[in-house]
């Protein structure tokens, strides 16, 4: 088990909520550099609001996190944001008054990935780089929130339902993209997903979220072919695990 | 016939600009932060009293008590805004209303004591005074200064939130707030800037105003209420906005005491009322 790859994230027995609503309760998990972790988990069950308490977004009651072995627990969100955590928020949230290139670049820091390299990983945002942030369809509204978030060049990037409510031939494309900018970047991902197939084959482990608790944890390639604990979890079938 | 609706126009311009310059800084700081400050038209009159100091007891010439009144009023507001106003983003619109009604109090009462309860006496520079004829149309040389003043602070205004870097963060922040933290803004900050770049402005603003609406107490009561309408008319966060809708206003308020007196300075409400029933987020709000 012992990896030499550094922690980069590290939550200890978290417990978060909004106001006095507690809805992770007990949350401890770590990532490792290079080590793509899928979190899955039906709708409800508290996968967003694990991101957002990641992001300093929620009410952290009793816990810690700890970034690069370092205590972020009451950090300001900003602060988290600027030593490399990046999240890519579910429902999108391109600032409308900005043009695409001007919510790609508005917070963008130095590192590996410039407007150039997301252009050439997203080429639909060159085309329509002057266009405003409220101009656009839901799958560039996609891109655009990854590649926005990309610019930032995180060492870690949290991924909340990037394939949500995309056509088919477009979460392939977005698929492939975010593989790619893993590798090729060498940016960890943490993934939120409901296609559990795509998840699991960008992922190299995976955990089920239930009612805000952690129930299952796999290496991604083992879930796959798990169909029992699939099919409990998320109630999906995959043809995948048949085969 | 054209020299009176000329000449209102030109005169209710002038007036509408001191309007946006008291105002503007509330539209963004409002829309970026949702934070009630009732005490804005006290930066304002802060700025009329730093110019009329500076004038009478230091002898400065009245261009240069200008600059002086940005820079304290941007210089006090943003130290009110790290000891007191910083801890009430979170709270609720009726604590927000009501601590900050309290700093306008605490400004009129302040300014009583200083400077005592009299209008101040202001002398333009000869320069500025005195008026000349355009096509019949009778133009205050002092008006003519204050509208160039303002479009002039329009225009840096537009240009610095279009194309800057800064500008862009602070649309960012006022779009959503919670995903520029969540990119690394520090949005408390950004904030902080505007804020006192607003009231230096309000304080310009207010040193202009004098010479113009004169100067008393009474101006952080009597300008809070046309600044609020300026901002709900003009819709939040709104540059352009502010500026049409501060325009407007000076326009109808003079249009009004020329031809409806018995009406009075009371038009403006009514205009006011009839762009809120067509317009409820205002003209260029979004919200
Ligand atoms: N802003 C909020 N305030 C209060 N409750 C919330 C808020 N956002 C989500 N919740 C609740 O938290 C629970 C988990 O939601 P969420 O984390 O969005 O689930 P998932 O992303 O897994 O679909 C749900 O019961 C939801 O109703
Ligand atoms: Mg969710």
């Amino acid at each position: 088990m012992a990896s030499m790859a550094e922690t980069l994230l590290e939550l200890k027995s978290v417990r978060a909520g909004y106001g006095d609503a507690v809805v992770l309760d007990d949350i401890s998990l770590q990532v490792t550099q290079g080590e793509n972790l899928a979190v899955l988990g039906r709708n409800g069950m508290g996968k967003s609001t694990l991101f957002l308490t990641i992001m300093g977004f929620t009410r952290l009651t009793r816990g810690s996190i700890e970034w690069q072995s370092r205590d972020i627990t009451r950090l300001a969100s900003h602060r988290r944001a600027r030593l490399g955590l990046g999240w890519v928020a579910q429902e999108r949230e391109i600032f409308p008054s900005l043009t695409v290139e001007e919510n790609l670049t508005v917070m963008q820091r130095p590192g590996p990935w410039n407007l150039k390299k997301v252009f050439d990983l997203f080429p639909r945002l060159a085309e329509r780089s002057r266009a405003m942030g409220n101009q656009l369809s839901g799958g560039e509204q996609q891109m655009l929130a990854i590649a926005r978030s990309l610019m930032t060049n995180p060492t870690l990037l949290l991924l909340d339902e990037p394939l949500e409510g995309l056509a088919p031939i477009l979460v392939e494309e977005l698929a492939a993209a975010i593989g790619r900018m893993a590798v090729e970047q060498g940016t960890t991902i943490v993934l939120i997903e409901q296609h559990a197939d795509v998840a699991l084959s960008l992922t190299r482990r995976a955990l089920v979220l239930e009612r805000g608790a952690i129930v299952h944890s796999a290496a991604s390639e083992e879930l796959s072919a798990d169909a029992a604990t699939l099919d409990r979890y998320l109630g999906l079938k995959l043809e995948s695990a048949g085969d | 016939m054209l020299g009176p609706i000329a000449g209102i126009l030109f005169d209710g311009f002038a007036y509408g600009m001191l309007l946006f310059l008291l105002s503007v800084g509330l539209s963004v700081t409002l829309g970026m932060m949702n934070f009630i400050n009732l005490a804005h038209a006290s930066f304002g009159m802060l700025g009329g009293y730093v110019a009329v100091t500076l004038m009478q007891h230091f002898g400065w010439p009245f261009l240069a008590t200008l600059p002086a009144a940005f820079v304290i009023a941007a210089a006090v507001s943003m130290v009110l805004e790290r000891v007191m106003f910083r801890r009430m983003y979170r709270a609720t619109d009726l604590d927000q209303t009501l601590l900050t009604i309290g700093v306008v109090f605490m400004s009129i009462a302040g300014a009583a004591y200083f400077w005592g309860t009299v209008q101040q006496p202001v002398a333009v520079p000869d320069y500025l005074s005195g008026a000349f004829v355009v096509a019949g149309v009778n133009i205050a040389r002092y008006r003519l200064f204050l509208i160039v003043v303002a479009l002039v602070i329009v225009a840096v205004l537009i240009a610095g939130l279009e194309w800057t870097r800064f500008g862009a963060q602070v649309r960012a922040a006022v779009d959503n707030q919670r995903m520029a933290r969540g990119l690394g803004l520090d949005v408390d900050r950004a904030f902080s800037l505007t804020f006192a770049l607003g009231s230096g402005l309000a304080g310009l603003g207010g040193a202009l105003a004098i010479a113009m609406v004169g100067l008393d107490p009474g101006f952080a009561f009597a300008y809070l209420i046309y600044v609020l309408i300026v901002v709900s008319v003009g819709g939040l966060a709104s540059i352009g906005g502010s500026f049409v809708a501060a325009s407007l206003l000076g326009i109808s308020d003079m249009a009004g005491k020329y031809y409806v007196p018995q009406l009075g300075s009371f038009l403006i409400y009514l205009v006011m009322v009839g762009i809120l029933m067509w317009r409820p987020t205002g003209l260029f709000g979004k919200r």
